[in-house]
């Protein structure tokens, strides 16, 4: 019982002693108890900011720890051991499949985005064009959800108004989509409508939730070097999402909502995206769409942005910037 | 008592009561005052509610900042010793995320400790094309030309100086209503 004690008295007075610290978070604090013992000192010092060389053997992705917070009650006396597994197996049943890492998520989207040049007509060289759709892309990116990582946009040289997400990053509009639009604030809801499929992994959620990736604890880059089966499963099974059968429809109508937040946070008026899908509806070229083929209806996605446009105050005077796109891309298509 | 003893016998609320301890205290302190954290390196501190006035300083991505005031478009924040205003979309309510991982409270509890360089990686950190990539394409039989569009499309960068014209041109972002 005074181990119990004592075990609550050093938790409470840790965290007392954080309350004087406004940025104190529990989970940074949770992580500073679990922090494994140092180790100790290599000869060559690692850069825990820097990626490791690809060349050098991998490290095992993850450890079992006996420490932990549970880890640290048993030692205490506070659980024994069999109360101390069952918590630990529930544990590891809730991080039954841990989220995928950048490094991973940016091989498996940029093998997916070599794909989209492949699939859909090659890059539009033209370093005009080429500046100002990356000028607007990261423009809205840098005030998304998760504009910590490098976001890359390119054009495709195709007349189908296409527009694509890959995963880490990478954003494309064809030449096709790009003549549809009438001004900068569309181009800002497409491009924040893609942003938002990365911001919220929605090809990653859908990769975890697939068949290829079932009764894996995780996927690191070890595993898929030493398994290129396995990285050829995974880029078949997310290009066939991404490029055939489409996301659920859930996760298209999110990517809508922020698409056309994000927008909105960079100063567009954020009725851009909304309006492009009103004239997606109308098209000739509607029918050799995949953005089409591979999401919800235009009237459906329109409808939806209609509802949801009453959260958004003031935003009449909001610039659409016609003339600016006009002048940019006049000429260039 | 033996050392076999569990927890339930000694007492069946200390483990509520050690859960409430913990977030109640956590939650205490979120509330106490409100702490943001900048998004991306360079965001500038201003000297008024206005990205015109003058630039105090800028800060650097996951810098908390501490709310003083709320505007329409800023926020007034102090960091570091100084006290300005920050276009408030440049802010968020949580620290940048380092990639993946399950550092957060089930990792604590369970001490499972995410230990390969993926951990400490920031997005830009890693760049161009992986290697495991571009084996797929050529095993594939993509062409270069297309592994070669996305190296391409990986190393365009805009000059942060042009981006800030553009949005000071477009009255976008700090420059907007």
């Amino acid at each position: 019982m005074k181990k119990t004690i004592l075990f609550l008295a050093l938790m409470a007075v840790i965290l007392l002693s954080a309350q004087s610290s406004y940025s104190f978070r529990l989970d940074k604090f949770l992580e500073e108890v679990t922090k494994p013992p140092p180790e100790p000192k290599q000869q060559t010092s690692q850069e825990p900011a820097k990626a490791a060389p690809q060349n050098q053997p991998k490290q095992p992705e993850q450890q079992q720890g006996g420490g932990g917070l549970i880890g640290l009650g048993e030692s205490l006396g506070v659980f024994d051991k069999k109360t101390s597994n069952i918590l630990k197996q529930s544990v590891g049943t809730l991080q039954a499949f841990q989220p995928i890492g950048l490094e991973e998520e940016k091989a498996i989207g940029g093998s997916l985005a070599v794909e989209v040049f492949n699939k859909f007509g090659g890059p539009y060289k033209n370093p005009v064009l080429q500046n100002y759709v990356n000028l607007v892309g990261k423009s809205v990116a840098e005030v998304s959800d998760r504009p910590e990582i490098d976001y890359h946009f390119a054009v495709l040289n195709t007349d189908a108004p296409n527009a694509f997400a890959t995963p880490g990053g990478y954003v494309f509009i064809s030449a096709g989509l790009l003549r549809l639009l009438n001004n900068e604030a569309q181009l800002a809801g497409v491009l924040g409508h893609e942003i938002a499929h990365i911001t919220h992994k929605h090809a990653l959620q859908t990769l975890q939730r697939g068949k290829v990736l079932s009764g894996l604890s995780g996927l690191t880059m070890a595993a898929m070097d030493q398994d290129n089966n396995l990285f050829d499963q995974i880029i078949n099974e997310v290009s066939e999402v991404l490029f055939t059968r489409g996301l659920d429809k859930d996760l298209e109508f999110e990517a809508d909502k922020f698409g056309m937040e994000y927008a909105y946070r960079m100063g567009y008026h954020p009725e851009g995206l909304k309006n492009f899908l009103k004239i997606l509806g109308k098209s000739q070229r509607r029918e050799s769409s995949i953005f089409l083929s591979t999401h919800p209806s235009p009237a459906s996605r329109f409808q939806q942005l209609i509802g949801l446009l009453p959260q958004y105050k003031g935003f009449a005077l909001y610039p659409v910037l016609s003339k600016r796109y006009k002048t940019t891309v006049q000429g260039q298509l | 008592m033996t050392s076999n003893n569990t927890i339930s016998r000694r007492s069946p609320l200390l483990i509520p009561l050690l859960t409430l301890l913990l977030f109640g205290l956590g939650f205490a302190s979120k509330i106490s005052a409100q702490t943001l954290y900048v998004k991306k390196s360079g965001t500038k501190l201003q000297a008024s509610e206005s990205a015109r006035s003058q630039v105090l300083t800028t800060l650097n991505q996951g810098t908390p900042v501490q709310v003083v005031k709320k505007g329409k478009r800023f926020y007034q924040v102090s960091a570091g010793g100084k006290t300005g205003w920050v276009f408030k979309f440049r802010l968020s309510a949580t620290a940048p995320q380092k990639s993946g991982g399950d550092a957060g409270l089930l990792g604590a509890l369970g001490g499972r400790q995410k230990i390969a360089a993926k951990e400490a990686s920031s997005g830009s950190s890693i760049r161009g094309l992986s290697p495991i990539a571009e084996k797929h394409a050529k095993k594939k039989g993509i062409s270069e030309t297309d592994i070669k569009a996305v190296k391409q499309m990986e190393a365009f960068r805009i000059d942060p100086k042009e981006l800030d014209k553009f949005l000071k041109e477009g009255k976008l972002g700090e420059y907007g209503q």
